[in-house]
């Protein structure tokens, strides 16, 4: 059975095709690359799996269907997202940042938290124990107690990469993570995507315009343009497709890129 | 909210240390001095002075409701004296139609305030900023209206007096018992405000307040969140409602005017906005402002002569004071505070390190 299955989905502002008949299936443990030219409605397709917007279709997760969840639910249920701008709370620490992508995993009630009760201590005491392993696993260590407002923002994509495997997701959506990233920053974007998917075999949606990353790392690739399924396979075929390199890569060849 | 580590000496070696109040010896020893000094201070004091420290502790209470909400949780308030005199009515009705006790009058002031909370937080699950505020200055005016009612149909027209509370046989009067009892609640409601600030509610608020989307997709309940800001925040109003009614012994309408939700607002943000530090400062700065203008004025050669125009003064000077913190000093006390303590932590230097430099 498939991770994340789409089938049919539709989009539209007013009178604007946002998305048309988007379907596609995220097998366990893949690593499933969505790209497309600007506007073509790969981040509209991300917003409407985690229910931020309310698309028409089916979007089953593991067997569910969410298409009729609220985000919160959605969120409850194990899909974890970063978010193209990064999106972080910038008055608050990274840390904290992070605790709060834990949110969904905490269980006690205002009524303890206001007295901090032994139970409320013990709660956060064992998340803030999960979320530095999280910073470890991100090699965040020397920043935790910063500002997220005041970093980097190639460090700030790193804070939002943490900030969503805080929620301990069984899928994660990633929303251009290189982007904005320099080169050495890259290298360690892509260990870290590796990393995810070799050590907590999480499948993974991956909005990327960076191809040679896209070529390397992704286990499967869909194209999209104007909202509309252009290919899907795998990275060689699909970013050698007559129809993808004319859309989106232009007319010259993607080996002119790495050579 | 998880703290710095200590620059040198103090050594953690498990994540719940991090969640102290209280950590250091410096930071006891000078807590316990500084709560001494308080205990102390009702038998030093003059009956004035004591009413001064009662006021403090009042407008404390209010202030402290109000920053969670506006402060933390992001969401503007015009209603915090409609909940105060929520509160004080509910006490006071309460008092006069069926004689209740205090425990009583009480818990059911907090409830009708944490009522009342829903009632004016609903608006801010569809409104946002202008549009909430003056939402929640409508619900002002329908509370003041509703206290007017009852006060002219059941021919308190001047007020209604309550008596002073008794708990078994024991009457509350005095200074300073209501001192003592004052600072309590106060003292109770900061520990309250900084416990959930320093869990997941707090954290939520913060999130809320900066990026509502954002916080939804986190997993975080942002319409219930938002409620639960409004219920607290107001509880605690209508509870300092209450107090301030038995405190002065008497309810009025004309005590909770439009003015006194401009007091409470520029407390938190004279204090400092998104500190619970800058709402106490806030509350001490408000509240003493007008007496010591008083007293500048008071000592002025001829002074007999300004005695009229002292009220006017008054105003003036406080909405001099509110533009010159919002042009100056946007983040209040607090700010002025944090920079001296900054300026010796980091003497002889003057910036701190580039946050990641260290990576």
């Amino acid at each position: 059975m498939a991770e994340l299955g789409v089938e049919n989905l539709n989009l539209r502002f007013g009178g604007l095709t946002v998305l048309e008949g988007l379907s596609f299936a995220v097998e366990p443990g893949e690593l499933f690359a969505l790209i497309g030219p600007n506007g073509a409605g790969k981040t509209s397709a991300f917003n409407c799996i985690s229910r931020i917007y309310k698309g028409e279709g089916r979007i089953r997760f593991r067997g569910q269907d969410i298409s009729a969840l609220s985000p919160r639910a959605v969120a409850r249920l194990g899909i974890a997202r970063t978010f193209q701008h990064v999106e972080l709370f910038p008055h608050m620490s990274v840390l904290d940042n992070i605790m709060t992508g834990r949110h969904a995993r905490l269980s006690t009630n205002p009524l303890q938290r206001m007295l901090f009760t032994p139970a409320v201590l013990r709660e956060e005491a064992k998340h803030r124990e999960a979320v530095e392993r999280i910073i470890e696993f991100v090699e965040l260590e020397g920043v935790r107690h910063a500002h997220a407002g005041a970093l980097p923002f190639g460090i700030q994509k790193i804070v939002g990469l943490a900030r969503a495997l805080a929620l301990e997701p069984s899928l994660l959506l990633l929303d251009e993570p290189s982007a904005g990233l320099t080169r050495d920053e890259r290298d360690d974007l892509a260990r870290f995507i590796l990393r995810i998917k070799h050590d907590l075999k999480l499948p993974m949606i991956w909005i990327e315009h960076d191809m040679q990353m896209v070529a390397d790392l992704a286990d499967r690739v869909h194209v999209l343009n104007y909202g509309r399924t252009l290919a899907s396979g795998v990275p060689g075929e699909v970013l050698s497709h007559p129809e993808v390199v004319a859309a989106y890569l232009g007319t010259a060849k993607l080996d002119a890129r790495s050579a | 909210m998880s703290r710095r580590p200590r620059a040198s000496g103090y050594f953690r070696t498990g994540y719940a240390q991090d969640l102290k109040l209280v950590e250091t010896r410096t930071e006891r020893w000078s807590l316990s001095a500084f709560l001494m000094a308080l205990l102390a201070f009702p038998f030093f004091a003059s009956p004035f002075q004591l009413d001064l420290a009662n006021q403090v502790f009042l407008a404390s209470i209010g202030a402290l409701a109000l920053m969670l909400l506006t402060g933390y949780a992001g969401q503007i308030s015009l209603g915090h004296a409609g909940l105060l005199a929520a509160g004080a009515f509910t006490a006071g009705i309460l008092f006069k139609e069926m004689n209740a006790p205090v425990w009583v009058t009480l818990p059911a002031a907090t409830i009708a305030g944490a009522l009342l909370g829903v009632v004016f937080g609903l608006p801010s699950l569809r409104l946002r900023g202008l549009y909430l505020a003056v939402s929640t200055l409508a619900l002002h005016f329908l509370v003041v209206y509703l206290g007017g009612e009852y006060e002219a149909r059941r021919g308190f027209s001047t007020g209604i007096v309550i008596d002073a509370p008794k708990l078994g046989g024991w009457t509350i009067s005095g200074g300073r018992t209501w001192y003592f009892i004052l600072g309590a609640f106060a003292g109770a409601t900061l520990l309250l405000c900084l416990n959930l600030l320093r869990s997941g509610t707090g954290r939520a608020w913060a999130a809320i307040h900066a990026k509502e989307t954002v916080a939804e997709a986190l997993g975080i309940g942002v319409a219930a969140h938002k409620l639960l800001a409004f219920v607290i925040s107001s509880a605690l109003t209508a509870l300092a409602g209450a107090l301030f009614a038995y405190y002065r012994g008497f309810v009025s309408v004309e005590a909770f005017s439009l003015f006194l939700t401009i007091q409470y607002v520029a407390m938190i943000i004279i204090g400092g906005m998104g500190s619970l530090l800058g709402a106490i400062l806030g509350a001490v700065f408000v509240t003493l402002f007008p007496y010591a203008i008083e007293a500048a004025i008071g000592a002025l050669p001829g002074a007999q002569r300004y005695a009229g125009s002292l009220f006017a003064v008054n105003y003036a000077a406080f909405g001099v004071v509110m533009i010159l913190f919002l042009v100056l000093e946007p983040l209040g006390l607090v700010g002025v505070w944090k920079r001296i303590q900054t300026y010796f932590l980091l003497w002889p230097f003057k910036h701190r390190p580039m946050p990641g430099s260290r990576r």
